[in-house]
């Protein structure tokens, strides 16, 4: 282990000692509550053009002209906070080891800003700049798997990669990294980490065991008013639990799911309809049972010690989500941004992302470098350290099985506005009660 | 000459008091022109928009919003949230008449008790101003969690059943926006109390009446239209609120506000987010109206009246 390592190392065990680290997701409870700060300027500008078509879509133009060339010195890189390897030099100075390792390799520098507060939010003020064809503050953006992502796609505002610039990519992604449904191909996406959407609940304050999606509408099992639900996430959720695919669904089936989301709220398990901040919630004490995001739970339960939290999937299955980097038109250093995103499909470097940000990584070989790394700890000392690197290796929602996996499915592809009115006409309803 | 002259001597002066008058009276409009041009851009400009947004059709998938005078996104809202924009003024108005009960003998007691304490009291009312609003209502979720700060030992000592919950209830929201919007009520109301010559109510005793009496024809309708004032700077912008809902609210809270977000957000559909804003904005528009001119106009006429007197 290098005493670059070794001083990451370190870092990360002290922080997670201190209790000070939040998973991605949950640090920023109020993103919707941020997005309150921009929504009148990116109001505003969103509101400005109108007309146009697909306005500044230069997608379509040919893969080997836009990463063709040399690189730039300079990768413009924004990502969600927390959700990058991170350590202190000596001088107590915060750094990205992963980074400074990506700067001596290639002797390009990534200016690397957590500036994703949410989708929406990131969207929004992104969205008039690409449709006015100016955007050039970005070479690499992450956005979840959703309708963000599908706009960016269907009006090209993403470039399509080269694919000949990725043979990282191609050796190391795993089958879900590989070819999403969102996505077939990879041509404009590669995925920085995912996670699932299931069900967490609190072994202390449930009436037996929850194994099927039903126990959230069951008041006897869950409490009255004890069930937290994820906004965006619930109809795909509720589809996978019914048998359909999300993927090949249709209105008739997004009103089989909308039926059964209106059974529960009429049971009256449900307590709130969530964006974020569900965690607080579940941790407080407020919730019983939850859907909820796996690295959260994977954090309290691992990492913190909450032993009475079960993350599990339900009978009928859970849903699979990943965000992804994509390089967004005007992109400065579009070459740049290629070599920054193959430079993460390399197994050791996806690894020391995953020690700090505790998501499911898309790379191969990520769970026996954790494992390894955990025998170092014993090694050097660090038992403590060491057990929290086994426990993230052996979690199987950090590193899930062919039969875990095979119980997932991504969420519904819309891609037209007709499918979006019809998706929000069945399902805003239920929340917007 | 000598007549030209004199001509011309007698216009000089008249020219330059006409200039200096002219200049005169456009100093008011030369002071009034940086705000001016301040709503303009920032207010003006933006309402333009919005109503222009607000007629267009298309989607974000298409690529495309076009101004095609499509008034069916505000027939479309106005016929789908109806609830929600009645719960929004029923919950502003609840916030609104709790802020004034609370501050009302809050900002009595600075203004005529407070005395030298007068400034550090009112600091005290605008502190939770130093904290971030959203951060703020967060901090009401641990307070008032179901095993939180308040009720975990009440629960614990059996004074409360388990099953109480003050939190994702319409109490929650009402409270919280009675919290947030305080300050926006007891400012106003202190300034009109501040005014208020003390002389008066101690004219009113002398004449016998009582405290009672006294507050009710003296102070009270000076008061009024400090009143007047809280009352549009708590209402209007609970009403447009969705912060408290969305954290401490439950699954029937939704206020218009959540509604405009999501369209804008999450939906990303422009044109019916800004119609529902556009018809906020009218439903406020006219509530005030008729408050005002119901209440507020003729009563702070007669209250300026009677401070002038």
């Amino acid at each position: 282990m290098s005493e670059r390592e070794e001083r990451q190392m370190m870092d990360s065990a002290l922080q997670r000692a201190m209790g000070s680290r939040f998973s991605r997701r949950s640090v920023l409870k109020g993103a919707g509550m941020g997005a309150a700060g921009f929504s009148l300027a990116a109001f505003m500008a969103a509101c400005g053009g109108d007309g146009g078509g697909g306005g500044g879509g230069g997608g379509g133009e040919d893969p080997a002209v836009v990463f063709g060339g040399q690189p730039g010195d300079t990768v413009q890189f924004a990502n969600w906070p927390l959700y990058l390897d991170q350590a202190k030099d000596k001088d107590g100075n915060v750094f990205h080891p992963t980074l400074r390792l990506f700067k001596e390799d290639t002797g390009i520098d990534v200016n690397y800003e957590a500036v994703i507060q949410s989708n929406e939010e990131f969207f929004g003020k992104l969205r008039p700049e690409l449709q006015a064809g100016t955007q050039n503050d970005w070479d690499i953006i992450v956005i979840t798997n959703g309708r963000q992502l599908n706009v960016l796609l269907a009006n090209e505002w993403v470039y399509q990669l080269d694919t000949s610039l990725r043979p990282n990519f191609d050796a190391n992604a795993t089958s879900f990294a590989n070819s999403p449904t969102y996505d077939e191909g990879n041509k404009y996406s590669m995925a920085w980490q995912g996670g699932f959407t299931s069900i967490a609940y609190d072994t202390t304050k449930v009436n037996g065991e929850i194994t099927k999606l039903d126990d959230l509408a069951d008041p006897d099992k869950v409490g009255q008013n004890s069930v937290g639900m994820l906004k965006s996430d619930m109809p795909d959720f509720v589809m996978v639990n019914l048998g359909i695919d999300p993927a090949t669904a249709g209105p008739e089936e997004w009103k089989q799911a909308a039926a059964w989301l209106q059974m529960q709220k009429e049971s009256g398990t449900v307590r709130q309809y969530y964006d974020q901040g569900y965690i607080d919630d579940f941790v407080a004490g407020n919730t019983t049972a939850t859907m909820a995001w796996s690295g959260d739970v994977l954090y309290y339960k691992v990492w913190l010690g909450y032993s009475d939290f079960e993350y599990i999937f339900p009978e009928g299955g859970a849903l699979l989500w990943q965000d992804n980097m994509l390089v967004p038109v005007g992109a400065p250093n579009a070459p740049g941004a290629a070599q920054v995103m193959d430079w993460y499909f390399d197994s050791k470097i996806a690894t020391m992302v995953t020690e700090w940000v505790l998501y499911l990584s898309p790379v191969k070989g990520v769970q026996e470098r954790i494992l390894k790394d955990g025998d170092a700890a014993v090694e050097d000392g660090y038992k403590g350290y060491a057990t929290k690197l086994y426990n993230t290796a052996n979690n199987e929602y950090a590193f899930p099985s062919d039969d875990l996996l095979g119980q997932t499915k991504f969420g519904a592809s819309i891609t037209t506005d007709e499918a979006a009115e019809e998706w929000d006409n069945i399902f805003l309803p239920i929340s917007q009660g | 000459m000598g007549s030209e002259g004199a001509t011309l001597g007698e216009q000089k002066p008249a020219r330059g008091r006409g200039g200096w008058e002219a200049r005169k009276r456009r100093v008011p409009y030369w002071l009034m022109l940086p705000a001016a041009v301040f709503l303009l851009v920032l207010l003006v400009i933006p309402l333009i928009i919005l109503v222009y947004t607000s007629l267009q059709s298309g989607g974000v998938f298409s690529g495309a919003f076009e101004f095609t005078w499509n008034f069916s996104n505000y027939t479309d809202q106005l016929g789908q949230y109806q609830e929600q924009m009645l719960r929004s003024v029923v919950y502003a108005g609840l916030t609104t008449l709790l802020a004034l009960l609370l501050a009302y003998p809050m900002t009595y007691w600075i203004a005529f008790y407070g005395g030298r304490w007068k400034t550090s009291i009112l600091l005290l009312i605008l502190l939770p101003f130093f904290v971030s609003f959203v951060i703020r209502t967060v901090q009401w979720k641990f307070l008032l969690g179901d095993q939180g700060l308040i009720f975990g030992p009440l629960k614990n000592l059996g004074l409360l059943p388990d099953s109480f919950r003050v939190l994702a209830t319409p109490l929650a929201v009402i409270a919280g926006m009675t919290y947030n919007y305080l300050p926006f009520t007891a400012l106003p109301l202190y300034v009109a109390l501040e005014r208020i010559d003390e002389r008066l109510v101690e004219a009113a005793k002398d004449l016998y009446s009582s405290r009672f009496e006294a507050f009710r024809h003296v102070v009270w309708p000076l008061s009024l239209p400090g009143v007047f004032a809280a009352f549009l700077l708590t209402f209007v912008p609970a009403t447009g609120d969705y912060v408290n809902a969305a954290v401490l609210g439950g699954t029937n809270t939704t206020m218009i506000g959540n509604i405009i977000q999501e369209k804008f957000l999450q939906e990303l559909n422009y044109p019916e987010a800004a119609a529902l804003s556009v018809i906020l904005m009218i439903v406020m528009l006219i509530l005030a109206t008729i408050y005002a001119k119901v209440l507020g106009t003729e009563d702070s006429a007669l209250a300026a009246g009677a401070t002038g007197a």
